[in-house]
């Protein structure tokens, strides 16, 4: 583990450190407030003191189940990358297109060049962070996906694109490092769908990190990794975040050929099954990790945001990870 | 030089009016039980119809049905043959849309039409002709997995899949489908597969009667490939340009025995072309080629686009068309 870095930081984590990915379920009350808000039902103070009943129910919960490195839940966020467009001029919220089946999202359109007025997540994150003395993660979507997730009007290339983007999302950076947060957490998930632009992805988080005093993690999930492993490496972060329980671990079979030498953020159950798992099969997916690992490298979470799961089979998939992670600790 | 324009495949099946919003609404209370398997036809028949009424306001030559009825690309046809079972959501391609993947476990056979109703629906709706779209078998079994055996590995799948698509061919051309696209994306991912791609499309060819069979790709650069597509055995040949900066000058020096669909209005972005450019492109395409004829349509599928911007690129097909004609009309 980067525990140097860690401990420059001032942060002491013991082995198997739990976290999660980021977003958890709204509950019914959010909701609800949501949808009221939508229709000018009720005001945005309105809106806004329910989200901050949300974030504090999931701090509350994730230090009741012992989690080491907590998130704010994410519950004044719809889509990772509308949300940021959302508050970026140089954006426009497009109409809807389809995701799959019959879900659909307001795809955001890049129609001049973006630029960063003042902090969009601090506030949450140090609303969050005041409510406990464990250490909470700056959230942020990462310059290659808000880049491959929008449409563009504006930039001549994909890669003019993303630096550009780059450039902004490091000013959020900035300001929450100066707010004082030392774990950031950058998601790029689009990086691995186009394996010949993965340049374009490391040289967009360079610009967006380097030189900063923060432990940064990177989260990317259901790709084609072989196509980018190990080159991945090469991203300017201290934790990859993976998906690895929905690929049934098959990413070891590259960490075997190929030895990874960051520390790894462990997915170990599936976001996208009702199911939870049994704390045998959690256990034995983080044992076959070890079999390639060092285990001060891994850290232990799901395999990606929990928000499409009910509110108490998040709390359930958490608290598996947990008691396992603390097993094995012991 | 005749041109011709083409809606390429799909065509969003929501809008932000309410109006266009009907069949999400009608797909959410029929699978919570509170709609009918009729309400559900009455849904995409009324989108089937706006998709064609918008794309004859634009000006467009040849339609298609929009493709609303499909969940997506491939598993609405694999899942309704049989010895498929369709699971869960895989990304497709580098788009951020997901498609559910089929699970072959047994040969693969038509039991029913894949798309002959719809035809014959929009047929009878549109005023212009109607193009009809499917899925290639190449694409369709890169985008399956095998269990139990499966269909016995993936030429024999990609078989299958052919005999089901040369039935489904033939049925069409009987109804009177005079233009039948086959989408083969995945080809321009796996070249390796070109050779049974070449022996599928030999019998979905032998199938087609009348109807001329258009073979489309996209999602890559198709300049590498582009003599080995050119020896494929179909009438005509749709690409992608927004991949490939050099696409035109590979086609302007190997020429083409087949008539070409240009895919020069990206169906991927919002942005909108310059009518006049694109229209001096394919007049230096047209006169390199000592072309007769060119289909003129976008990259891909309209779908990805929100419905206002679909709209926009479908006229923005047309007048790109007028900006070709400008002088000699």
């Amino acid at each position: 583990m980067s525990r140097a870095k860690l401990q420059e930081l001032g942060i002491n984590l013991p082995l198997f450190p739990t976290t999660s990915v980021g977003s958890f379920p709204k509950p019914d009350y959010l909701v609800k407030a949501r949808a009221d808000f939508a229709k000018k039902l009720i005001s945005r103070e309105e809106l806004t003191q329910k989200e901050r009943q949300a974030t504090e129910f999931w701090i509350r919960k994730q230090e009741e189940l012992g989690i080491d490195v907590l998130v704010d839940g994410e519950m004044y966020r719809g889509d990772m990358v509308a949300y940021f467009a959302e508050h970026l001029p140089g954006f426009e919220l497009g109409g809807l297109v389809r995701s799959y089946g019959n879900r659909y999202y307001h795809k955001p359109i890049i129609t001049e060049e973006v630029r960063w007025e003042q902090p969009i997540t601090v506030d949450w994150w140090k609303y969050a962070q005041g409510l406990t003395s464990k250490p909470v993660k700056g959230m942020l979507t990462g310059p290659y996906t808000v880049m491959d997730w929008s449409f563009n009007e504006h930039y001549a290339s994909r890669r003019e694109t993303c630096l550009a983007l780059a450039k902004v999302i490091r000013r959020e950076v900035e300001a929450l490092v100066q707010a004082g947060a030392k774990i950031i957490q950058i998601d790029e998930p689009a990086t691995s769908v186009r394996p010949e632009e993965l340049q374009i992805a490391i040289e967009g988080l360079r610009i967006a990190t380097e030189g900063l005093p923060a432990y940064f993690i990177t989260h990317i999930c259901y790709g084609a990794f072989e196509h980018i492993y190990p080159e991945m490496l090469n991203m300017p972060v201290e934790n990859f975040d993976l998906e690895m329980s929905n690929s049934g671990l098959d990413m070891l079979a590259l960490f075997r050929k190929s030895p990874f030498t960051k520390d790894l953020s462990f997915g170990v159950v599936d976001v996208h099954s009702h199911v939870i798992e049994a704390e045998a099969l959690v256990e034995q997916r983080l044992r076959d990790g070890l079999s390639v690992l060092p285990k001060e490298n891994i850290w232990v979470d799901p395999d990606c945001g929990l928000k499409t799961r009910s509110v108490e089979e998040a709390i359930e998939k958490m608290r598996t990870l947990v008691k396992v992670a603390h097993a094995l600790r012991n | 030089m005749n041109l011709t324009t083409i809606n390429h495949s799909s065509y969003p099946r929501i809008g932000d009016d309410p109006g266009q919003q009907v069949l999400r609404r009608t797909i959410a209370e029929w699978e919570k039980g509170a709609k009918s398997d009729a309400d559900l036809r009455a849904a995409e028949e009324r989108l089937s119809e706006l998709a064609l009424a918008e794309q004859i306001e634009a000006g467009l030559d040849v339609v298609t049905d929009g493709q609303v009825r499909w969940y997506d690309s491939i598993s609405h046809l694999a899942g309704k043959l049989s010895g498929v079972r369709i699971n869960g959501l895989l990304r497709f391609f580098d788009t951020n849309t997901y498609f559910r993947q089929p699970v072959v476990n047994a040969r693969v056979e038509r039991t029913r039409p894949l798309a002959l109703d719809d035809f014959l629906f929009a047929k009878v709706k549109s005023s212009r002709p109607v193009k009809v779209v499917l899925t290639g078998p190449v694409t369709l079994a890169r985008h399956s997995i095998e269990e139990n055996g499966g269909a016995g590995g993936f030429e024999k799948l990609v078989e299958g899949y052919t005999e089901a698509l040369a039935a489904e061919i033939a049925a069409l051309a009987q109804a009177g489908a005079i233009l039948v696209q086959i989408d083969e994306p995945s080809l321009l991912k796996n070249p390796e597969d070109l050779v049974i791609a070449g022996r599928a499309l030999a019998v979905l060819v032998a199938a087609k009667g009348k109807a001329e069979i258009l073979l489309a790709l996209y999602f890559g650069d198709a300049a590498p490939l582009y003599d080995q597509l050119q020896n494929l055995p179909v009438d005509s040949l749709g690409l992608d340009f927004t991949y490939s900066p050099r696409l035109g000058e590979v086609i302007s020096a190997s020429g083409s025995a087949k008539t070409l669909a240009l895919g020069f209005v990206d169906g991927r972005n919002t942005k909108l072309e310059d009518a006049g450019a694109v229209a001096r492109q394919i007049e230096t395409l047209a006169r390199r080629l000592n072309a007769t004829r060119l289909y003129l349509t976008s990259s891909c599928g309209l779908e990805y686009l929100p419905r206002d911007r679909a709209r926009l690129k479908l006229r923005r097909l047309a007048a790109i068309k007028n900006e070709f004609l400008g002088g000699r009309t």
